[in-house]
């Protein structure tokens, strides 16, 4: 008696092209689809089989993104085990924000930029409609194909979350620059708003062509996000002062709010009314990714927006 | 929901029908004298399951989802060509990491081995490396084709009752798919008394010492033990029958009362009953026949159930009842007909009489022995073919199965 067909091993289908990046657990590489021709991104998982086995953020991620599916954000097509390794395979994306935005060869129109900034928001809607906090929104986990669109990727630390009450987190998430200050101030019991304030932080980047708040470590964080946004005041945070760490992390002085006279170069009323309500200091304040999706920025403001294409 | 279940790898590869288990058990049936054992076996490894669960603290949820782990495996393999106790630590070591409560793989281990190399079952080949876990982890993961989320009829359950006052039973459990969308007014639900609440949950619990899981979708299990529970829950069938009678009166073609609640012909009594959405009562029968579901396939379900518990009074834990059964004492489905095509072992392969049948009363200990028959029967089947030539077989199974 034979055992039941295995399906078919999917590794022969595949041919890699070159290596494409560096995940939060793995190497990615472009791959081609041999028998349809289409390029995929393969995301080789660590398996780390002395230790503790198939990494748990691995299959949070799996998880997670089995569970998800909508235009702007990156899609699972299917998982692949080869040679003793766990592949991801995703849909191929030609770039990621951060590479183009530092390459002058890309130029964006007012229209562009509204897209992608819409984009964005958009996905991170729907990820926190399903329950999902992304944990490291940032440039280069912001993937854009040649058709214009913009899809999140990288979801190795995020989490579900509970809607109706919140839960302890760990605060050492999201890269340092996109990080919200009550993390920084120390908080573990938060929601889909530190996602929110790093959308803040692209926005800025979208137009500013380089990252906003450029911080050495957590302190130097705070003073370089206090040196264009002021100080947090009681007023402007209410309970900011009773945070774990807001004893140790408080500013020493008083510095007033230069977010507008900063930016008004680069960005439209509109838009500095949007970037101001994503980056307020206040989680509960702060836009969420619905209603920053119905600012008058989208609404009204022109020029509409248009994604960028070739 | 964060996730639905149509859209979910269980309803499009995970529900399979019966030839498929067939088939999968097919090479296993060749090495026992009757077919029966294999379901006495499903019972035996979902106990082990619970124990190790328990011993590593898992939640119950957790265990279940260790469970369906453990059948999906044993759909592409055999228990006579794999080590299904270090299957078995596995599945809980991948549930507890796919779950959000994980477990450090040196506790698994530890507590694996104490739990199988315990004098009621006295399996000592338990490995005690941790690499070998982590070997046999990654195997079951590809096998499960990386399909981690796994949904339970207790989701379906606690979403379609609450406690008498209306209060909503929560069960919070951080990381849970969905449960941030979760509405949780106590509107539209069936109110039960808990302990009938219980008694469905303890029923759900126990639908996982059988496929039922690979079989149906998780809300038709719920629906199967709810509808279960109002007609052996003491209290509940009372207030059914007290309803229904005020129905009959209201009409004018009377019904025998009895009739509502007999256990022997419930499908037509919920059928009959006449829904009444104005009553302000609330109509458990018409309730249950409003949810839009396919009933005849809720009672095979029930159906089943009742043969696992027969089945199951015929399986003694030698006193080391941890894990004994909750929902119902023995010998409460004593006499209770085996489901004509609801058992798998219905037919009996090999000539009668020439073959023994599963013994009146089957232990731990006897089972074990039967997996250490069935491994040596496979090998020297392996050894000596029936052609002369040795099978060239799996490598990769046979590192697992010296494992």
């Amino acid at each position: 008696m034979t055992r039941p067909p295995t399906p078919i091993r999917n590794e022969e289908f595949y041919a890699i092209v070159n290596q494409v990046g560096e995940g939060t657990f793995g190497k990615v590489y472009k791959a081609k689809n041999i028998a349809s021709g289409k390029f995929v991104a393969l995301k080789r998982i660590r398996m780390e089989t002395e230790r503790d086995g198939f990494p748990v953020t691995a299959m949070r991620e799996i998880k997670l993104l089995q569970s998800l599916r909508h235009d702007n954000v990156v899609q699972l097509y299917e998982m692949m085990v080869s040679n003793g390794s766990v592949f991801m395979v995703f849909e191929y994306m030609d770039h990621d924000l951060k590479g183009i935005l530092s390459q002058t060869q890309f130029a964006f129109s007012d229209a562009h930029l509204k897209s992608l900034c819409q984009q964005m928001l958009a996905g991170l809607a729907y990820l926190h409609h399903k329950g999902v906090i992304h944990r490291d929104i940032k440039g280069s986990n912001i993937l854009i194909n040649n058709r214009g669109e913009l899809k999140l990727g990288d979801f190795g630390l995020a989490r579900f979350y509970q809607k109706r009450r919140k839960s302890n987190y760990t605060n050492r998430v999201i890269t340092l620059w996109y990080r919200p200050p009550e993390l920084l101030f120390g908080t573990t019991v938060y929601g889909p708003e530190v996602d929110m304030w790093s959308a803040g932080c692209i926005m800025l980047e979208l137009f500013t062509k380089k990252e906003v708040f450029q911080g050495n470590d957590e302190i130097h964080q705070l003073d370089v996000i206090y040196k264009i946004l002021g100080t947090p005041t009681s007023e402007r945070w209410p309970g900011v002062n009773s945070l774990p760490w807001y004893e140790l992390v408080k500013p020493k002085d008083i510095i007033p709010n230069h977010f507008r006279e900063l930016f008004q170069k680069w960005l439209s009323p509109a838009g500095l009314d949007l970037a101001e309500q994503l980056l307020a200091y206040d989680p509960a304040q702060r836009a969420t990714a619905t209603q920053a999706l119905e600012a008058p920025y989208f609404k009204q403001e022109k020029p509409p927006a248009e994604p960028p294409t070739g | 929901m964060a996730t639905d279940f149509w859209a979910s790898s269980q309803y499009k590869r995970w529900i399979v029908d019966r030839t498929a288990l067939k088939r999968a058990r097919a090479e296993d049936l060749q090495y026992v004298d009757d077919p029966e054992l294999l379901d006495f076996l499903e019972i035996f490894f979902s106990n082990l399951l619970a124990r190790v669960g328990k011993k590593l603290g898992l939640k119950q949820r957790v265990t279940a989802t260790a469970t369906v782990f453990f059948r999906r495996f044993y759909l592409k393999n055999s228990y006579c060509e794999t080590d299904p106790f270090i299957v078995i630590a596995a599945c809980c070591y991948v549930a507890a990491k796919a779950e959000e409560s994980p477990v450090h793989i040196k506790t698994v281990v530890t507590e694996a081995r104490l739990v199988f190399g315990s004098e009621e079952f006295g399996i000592k080949s338990f490995p005690s490396d941790n690499s070998k876990l982590a070997e046999m982890e990654f195997y079951l993961v590809d096998d499960l084709e990386c399909d981690l989320v796994v949904f339970h009829p207790y989701r379906t359950l606690m979403s379609l009752c609450c406690k008498e006052n209306g209060a909503v039973i929560t069960e919070p459990e951080a990381g849970e798919l969905g449960h941030g969308a979760h509405d949780d007014s106590g509107e539209g639900k069936l109110e039960l008394q808990e302990p009938a609440i219980q008694m469905a949950w303890y029923i759900i619990n126990d639908t996982y010492r059988s496929s039922l899981c690979l079989l149906y979708p998780p809300h038709m299990i719920a629906i199967a033990a709810l509808y279960l529970t109002l007609v052996l829950h003491a209290p509940t069938r009372e207030a059914i029958r007290a309803q229904s009678s005020n129905d009959t009166s209201s009409q004018p073609q009377s019904r025998p009362p009895s009739s509502a609640s007999s256990s022997s012909n419930p499908r037509r009594s919920s059928r009959s009953t006449p829904s009444n959405p104005k009553k302000p009562t609330q109509d458990i029968v018409g309730f249950i026949a409003g949810l839009n579901v396919n009933i005849e396939v809720v009672a095979s379900i029930a159906q089943e159930i009742i043969s696992l518990y027969t089945l199951w009074d015929r399986y003694k834990d030698d006193g080391h009842d941890s894990i004994a059964r909750t929902s119902f004492p023995r010998d409460t489905f004593r006499g209770t007909k085996r489901a004509a095509g609801g058992g798998t072992s219905t037919s009996r392969s090999g000539t009668p009489g020439e073959e023994s049948q599963a013994p009146l009363v089957v232990t731990p200990s006897y089972l074990v022995q039967l997996l250490v028959r069935m491994r040596e029967a496979r090998l020297a089947d392996i050894a000596h073919p029936p052609n002369g030539r040795p099978m060239a077989f799996d490598k990769r199974l046979e590192r697992t199965q010296n494992a």
